[in-house]
């Protein structure tokens, strides 16, 4: 079947972006999996719809983002700290950046479905417009949002920052 | 650190890719069961329409061929109603197959998801509590009716005086009363447990993105 040969090609090029949005939304390991699965599974259903006017890693972020956000789980207990975005734990000798970052993806984790949807967006270059496309509200929405995301986020890193 | 701190330690040193899943992997999922809750919904309609096909034949069976005037009526009555609801069981599997695409703003999915899910809360709210007067009326009646004195003596039993009927009557409005009180709430808080408190939790994203 040469779509599902295109689809199985590009998602395994951008597979990356599945994986960050599985940390960020999932705590543990299981979770994450069941979430990989679900994410590829609706943008298998959702690839007729890609038309190609779109960059496959914005489209493939906007399916991710809605499964994500919409993916039903049972409250198990209280979330622990994972590092988002892909990157590694820093173990023992750490860095003073090392550690404000730590504790900056501890801050991010404890943010809401929607704020670390922006976030997530914001790091990855997206602009305002952009960011407002992919979420169906407007740029000025996104950027009021985000000054408040990052003063919480200031606030929030410096519960974590062991160092100062 | 501040969030443009992070995001241009992000850009100098950018995340590796991370290749964990093979293509035989992808490949693999395309064909794996859903988890989503639409998913489960599309599952579940699957399974009542069938139900509800195999009920209105027998019921509808029962109808046409049973012994007794009033358990025909009663097994007729069922039939019809179920045979009523099957059409909205298979809007309703249709909307949810149809909302598979996931490509829409966030908001709008939300939306939709929503609309999706009430609209399920709705009917089978709906199919549940028509069936129960239905039910509860259709078994008086064929109590009544087919209640046959076993003993041809009783049948010269003296007609029941005033306050016993009364009686009587107050008890079976108490019974359909509180039968009814009962199911509607243990109804409404079983679609809650199952949909309702999920429903509201999307609510509250709209909300917040409307903020």
């Amino acid at each position: 079947m040469p779509e599902a040969n295109e689809f199985i090609e590009l998602l395994n090029r951008h597979q990356n972006i599945i994986h960050k949005v599985c940390s960020l939304y999932m705590n543990d390991v299981t979770e994450r999996e069941d979430l990989f699965q679900e994410i590829t599974l609706q943008a298998w259903n959702a690839y007729g719809s890609f038309r190609g006017d779109a960059k496959f890693s914005t489209w493939l972020y906007r399916v991710a983002l809605n499964t994500a956000i919409s993916f039903y789980r049972k409250e198990k207990r209280k979330p622990d700290f994972k590092p988002v975005n892909g990157l590694p734990e820093y173990a023992e000798e750490t860095t003073e950046t090392e550690e404000q970052m730590q504790a900056m993806y501890k801050a991010i984790a404890s943010l809401s479905k929607i704020d670390k949807a922006l976030v997530m967006l914001y790091l990855e270059d997206y602009s305002y417009d952009e960011i407002g496309n992919m979420l169906g509200i407007t740029a000025n929405n996104v950027a009021v949002k985000m000054n408040r995301i990052k003063t919480k986020l200031k606030d929030e890193s410096k519960k974590h920052y062991q160092f100062g | 650190m501040e969030l443009d701190e992070l995001k241009i330690l992000f850009k100098e040193q950018p995340v590796p890719m991370r290749v964990v899943k093979s293509p035989n992997d992808i490949a693999a999922l395309l064909g794996s069961k859903t988890k989503s809750v639409t998913g489960k919904i599309r599952r579940s309609l699957k399974i009542e329409i069938i139900a509800c096909i195999v009920f209105v034949v027998l019921c509808a069976g029962f109808g046409i061929f049973g012994a007794y005037t009033w358990l025909r009526i009663y097994f007729g009555i069922f039939a019809l109603i179920c045979l009523l609801f099957l059409p909205v069981l298979f809007i309703l599997h249709k909307k949810t197959t149809d909302f598979g695409s996931t490509d829409l703003p966030v908001k709008r999915n939300l939306q939709r998801l929503v609309n999706l899910m009430q609209e399920f809360i709705k009917r089978y709210f709906q199919i549940t509590m028509a069936l129960i007067p239905v039910s509860v009326f259709m078994a008086f009646l064929l109590g009544y009716y087919s209640a046959a004195p076993a003993d041809t003596n009783l049948q010269n039993t003296p007609t029941p005086n005033f306050g016993s009927i009364a009686f009587k009557i107050t008890a079976v409005i108490a019974y359909l009363v509180f039968f009814g009180w009962g199911m509607y709430y243990f109804t409404k808080w079983y679609l809650k447990k199952l949909y309702g408190n999920y429903t509201e939790q999307l609510q509250a994203l709209i909300k917040e993105l409307e903020e």
